[in-house]
């Protein structure tokens, strides 16, 4: 009795290894195959090299947290590597200062507990600054935004009062959600929607305003632009915006010493051309408002 | 993205969710086993403790649990935590729920061997714990096999939410493909992945279930 409890443990033991033994044979077939480090592995070997700069007291790493649901300010590219117009502007500020960029993929909804608890330096990633002022350290502000309605072209919506009675998708904690339920904005217009639902990202809200349970989308500029060029025809921007913001970096209140050393840096960018051309890159060209 | 690709990513996913997996399960089985001895305690304090432990672990989302772990540190003690914490705060995370639940299995496995296999055994002379780790144990583990199937397909399923500690995971890297190229292509992959890991651990379970059954 014993000897087959035992073979049954070494049993259990041994289908584990084989399981974990699968695992890591794709690992290497995935790392062997891919000619691009993964933007995973950049970010652990820097989570290691965080650990050791926070002993020696210096800064050699940048950690900028973003949405990697964000396109075209953050996500992940053709290659599986997280890219977008903020993502490459922190690296040119890092490029200057001689940091390690660490791009942290974080969940929107708890960007204020990642960047109080100091698991990120900044938020950078099409972070609307209007109405949040005293909430964070903020840098200038490097991009114009409007929040714009998108509809679909055939539902006869055109205006911002034809939306009464319609069930319109917002992005869950996003500014434009601010501007919906904001008194002094754009809550006397919500409240003429029929329902104003919210949605964890733009992809299902988008998949869900195709499949005809959503009406409209209230949405940033640069990213409705980036969705519907990507998914193609059969879409509308209204051309009434909800409002106009700007676009900063957000660093945590008091964080004044790190804020200004990245706002020179992306002044410096700005001047010797750097931010046009990645803007032009990323088609957001009419947006920016750096000299 | 080409498909090649999306498969790669999701890949180096999966790798980090078998890591949740294999390390929950390592961890969290033995605990259990602990904490169902602390439940089933003579001593009715400690016996409360562990009641209490296990209604809040089963009577609050895992989610919710494992953002309290990654943020409780700071936001109880001020402590600033580093990227390097992700990971551990969410296998802490996981071994804590799931213990909880694997306490409450092997409860039900112990309680439910007949008191005249402990008579016998001490007439026989066993000590207490040479009937526990001779007779009682491997009977039990027979017979709690199929619930103890259940959570471990389960917890496959639960890694996904490690998406909420922003840890990427396949469900997460997933999620950012579908964001990034605007389709729905990457959730179909994931949940074909989900299913083979699972065929493979109900393969698993059922091998171990069936060289069990010694005495039939």
């Amino acid at each position: 009795m014993m000897k087959k409890t035992l073979a049954l443990l070494l049993c259990g033991v041994m289908s584990m290894a084989l399981l974990t033994g699968c695992g890591n044979d794709g690992a290497e077939t995935a790392n062997t195959d891919g000619t691009n480090e993964t933007a995973e592995d950049a970010k652990e070997a820097s989570d290691d090299k965080e650990a050791e700069d926070q002993a020696s007291g210096e800064r050699t790493t940048f950690t900028v947290g973003f949405d990697a649901e964000y396109p075209p300010y953050g996500y992940m590219d053709d290659n599986g590597e997280y890219t977008g117009f903020d993502l490459e502007l922190a690296q040119a500020v890092c490029d200057m200062e001689g940091w390690e960029l660490v791009k942290t993929p974080i969940d929107w909804d708890s960007k204020d507990m990642e960047l109080n608890s100091g698991s990120i330096d900044c938020i950078w990633n099409g972070f609307t600054m209007n109405g949040r002022e005293d909430d964070y350290t903020w840098s200038d502000p490097y991009c114009d935004n409007s929040q714009v309605i998108v509809v679909a072209k055939d539902s006869g919506i055109t205006s911002l009062s034809d939306l009464a009675g319609k069930t319109v998708g917002v992005q869950a904690a996003s500014a434009a959600l601010d501007v919906l339920s904001d008194e002094e904005q754009q809550k006397a217009l919500a409240d003429t929607f029929g329902a104003l639902q919210q949605f964890p990202d733009y992809n299902s809200a988008f998949t869900e305003l195709m499949a005809g349970s959503l009406d409209a989308i209230a949405i940033d500029i640069g990213v409705a632009n980036y969705q519907i060029e990507s998914r193609g025809e059969g879409y509308l921007v209204l051309e009434e915006s909800l409002n106009s913001e700007q676009y900063a970096i957000g660093f945590k209140l008091g964080n004044e010493e790190l804020r200004d050393i990245v706002n020179a840096d992306v002044k410096k960018l700005a001047e010797d051309g750097t931010v046009a051309e990645l803007a032009e890159k990323y088609g957001i060209s009419d947006q920016i408002c750096l000299e | 993205m080409d498909f090649a690709t999306i498969l790669q990513q999701l890949g180096s996913g999966m790798l980090k969710t078998v890591g949740i997996f294999l390390w929950t399960l390592v961890l969290s089985l033995p605990l259990g086993l602990l904490i169902s001895f602390g439940r089933m305690s003579k001593n009715r304090l400690v016996a409360v403790i562990f009641k209490f432990y296990i209604s809040i672990m089963r009577g609050t989302p895992l989610m919710l649990q494992l953002l309290v772990v990654y943020f409780g540190p700071y936001y109880l003690f001020g402590i600033n935590i580093s990227g390097s914490y992700r990971f551990v705060a969410i296998i802490i995370g996981f071994v804590l729920n799931y213990a909880a639940y694997f306490a409450e299995i092997y409860r039900s496995g112990i309680e439910s061997m007949p008191i005249g296999q402990y008579e016998a055994a001490k007439i026989l002379g066993y000590s207490r714990t040479q009937t526990f780790i001779k007779i009682i144990l491997p009977q039990v583990i027979k017979r709690i096999l199929p619930s103890v199937t259940n959570e471990v397909i389960t917890l496959v399923k639960d890694t996904s939410l490690a998406f909420s500690l922003a840890y990427m995971e396949m469900f997460t890297i997933a999620k950012q493909i579908a964001a990034a190229q605007t389709t729905m292509m990457p959730f179909v992959v994931a949940a074909v992945f989900y299913y083979i890991f699972n065929l493979l651990v109900a393969v698993v379970m059922e091998r171990i279930e069936k060289s069990l059954d010694y005495y039939k």
